[in-house]
């Protein structure tokens, strides 16, 4: 994929350029959505927004990393939609059967390689990971997933973030700590991934 | 460990943010004191666990559609000729139609301000002297009608004596009457407008057929669009 030809594409009014950047990045831009917000549904309509706004101001975007500027829409994306839910907070409806019942869980039905033992304790520690990241402050956990959970380096997390170098590393700092700090409550529920971790020490 | 200073260095440390030299001195640091590795070690799973989170597939394809982000049919190149001829004939004929009113308001206020400028210069004698023998006139009329019904023996000659002195006395005034009041007010005769009406017709036509081929423009570049 030559990135900088369909960037200048697309900020030509090239649809189909952009389409094809958006099916590049929108795994890495969902995923961010949803550790921000921890709400699939939340996710998808923020990273919808993100690549709407992408495109409409893609020619404020003045070169550099295209993954970063990419980031910060999504970043502002989900400041909105957490903004709009503290003004106005709703309960997700969940997807129904055929038979008009709810279904507990719809991720559980998604993967078939996964025994449902093993999903279970996936799902459990991504959900006690999930927790402990909805506990720290926005900021934090903007920053923390931008860098350990994307990978970004330190200046396009200060990029996607709009905050300078120095920020970025005491935001990432202070959330690690606090992260640690949340997932010691959960050593009991996970207890396989954290004996993982002892071992290594 | 010097608080929080020390574990943004480790923190940064450990994501290879730090120059090989603050790197090594980091490193000397957390080997000679163990709240320092212990603290490194806390960051270390931290950013390890969060690893462990699966990577979440997008739900559906966030591709963009034109309709999504507003985007309108690329028009013809003539399309901005067009559009900026018809809406100068629109403003050429607006301004024709002013224009006309304008001068038609200007010749109905001098005609009325004319008879004005007559009475000031003494023109309007002749109008004053006028006016009493204008309604002398019907009372001699009446006077020989009432005669007439006073004296039905009278014979047929007297009676068309009476009236012709009538005649004599009433005549003058009221036909010298035109003649001798030049300054009283005419008809208007119906001014020439300044843009030709043809032209407004022609403007008119321009601004339709305009409208119409901008409309055409329209429609099949959306067509167009939509078989792409």
């Amino acid at each position: 994929m030559d990135e900088p030809a369909l960037i200048q594409s697309a900020q030509h009014g090239d649809l189909d350029a952009f389409n094809t950047l958006v099916l590049h990045y929108q795994d890495m831009v969902f995923n961010t959505a949803v550790r921000v917000l921890g709400d699939d549904d939340l996710a998808a309509d923020a990273s919808q927004e993100a690549f709407i706004s992408a495109f409409r101001s893609l020619s404020t975007f003045r070169g550099g990393s295209f993954k970063a500027w990419l980031m910060r829409t999504v970043t502002n994306a989900c400041y909105d939609e957490l903004r709009r839910q503290k003004r106005k907070p709703t309960t997700p409806l969940e997807p129904e059967t055929a038979d008009g019942e709810e279904v507990d869980s719809p991720k559980w039905l998604a993967d078939p390689n996964l025994t449902p033992a093993q999903k279970a304790e996936a799902d459990e520690l991504e959900h006690a990971i999930q927790h402990c990241l909805d506990a720290l402050p926005t900021e934090f956990r903007t920053a923390v997933v931008l860098a350990d959970i994307q990978g970004l380096d330190y200046s396009e997390v200060a990029t996607a973030s709009k905050i300078p170098l120095g920020t970025v590393k005491s935001r990432v700092a202070r959330a690690r700590l606090r992260l640690r700090e949340c997932l010691r409550g959960f050593e009991e529920l996970l207890p396989s991934a954290f004996r993982l971790e002892s071992e290594e020490i | 460990m010097n608080g929080f200073r020390d574990l943004e260095q480790l923190s940064a440390d450990l994501d290879g943010q730090l120059n090989p030299a603050e790197s090594a001195r980091v490193k000397s640091r957390r080997q000679a004191d163990p709240e320092l590795a212990s603290a490194y070690e806390d960051l270390r799973q931290a950013k390890n666990i969060l690893h462990k989170l699966p990577v979440r597939k997008a739900p559906k394809n966030f591709t963009l559609t034109r309709k999504m982000v507003g985007l309108k049919p690329p028009l013809p190149r003539a399309y901005p000729t067009f559009r900026f001829a018809t809406a100068f004939a629109t403003l050429l004929f607006v301004a024709s139609l002013a224009v006309n009113n304008f001068s038609k308001v200007n010749l109905s206020y001098s005609a009325a301000s004319a008879p004005m400028l007559g009475v000031g210069q003494g023109g309007g004698a002749p109008d004053n002297f006028n006016l009493p023998m204008a309604t002398e006139a019907p009372a001699a009329t009446e006077a020989a009608i009432a005669e007439a019904q006073m004296e039905p023996t009278l014979s047929a000659e007297s009676a068309a004596n009476l009236t012709d002195a009538e005649r004599m006395t009433e005549t003058p005034t009221t036909k010298e009457a035109p003649s001798e009041s030049p300054n009283q007010p005419q008809p208007l005769e119906e001014a020439e407008p300044i843009v030709p009406s043809s032209w407004q017709v022609v403007l008119i036509a321009l601004i339709l057929l305009g409208l119409l081929a901008l409309f055409w423009m329209n429609q099949f570049a959306k067509r167009k669009w939509r078989n792409e």
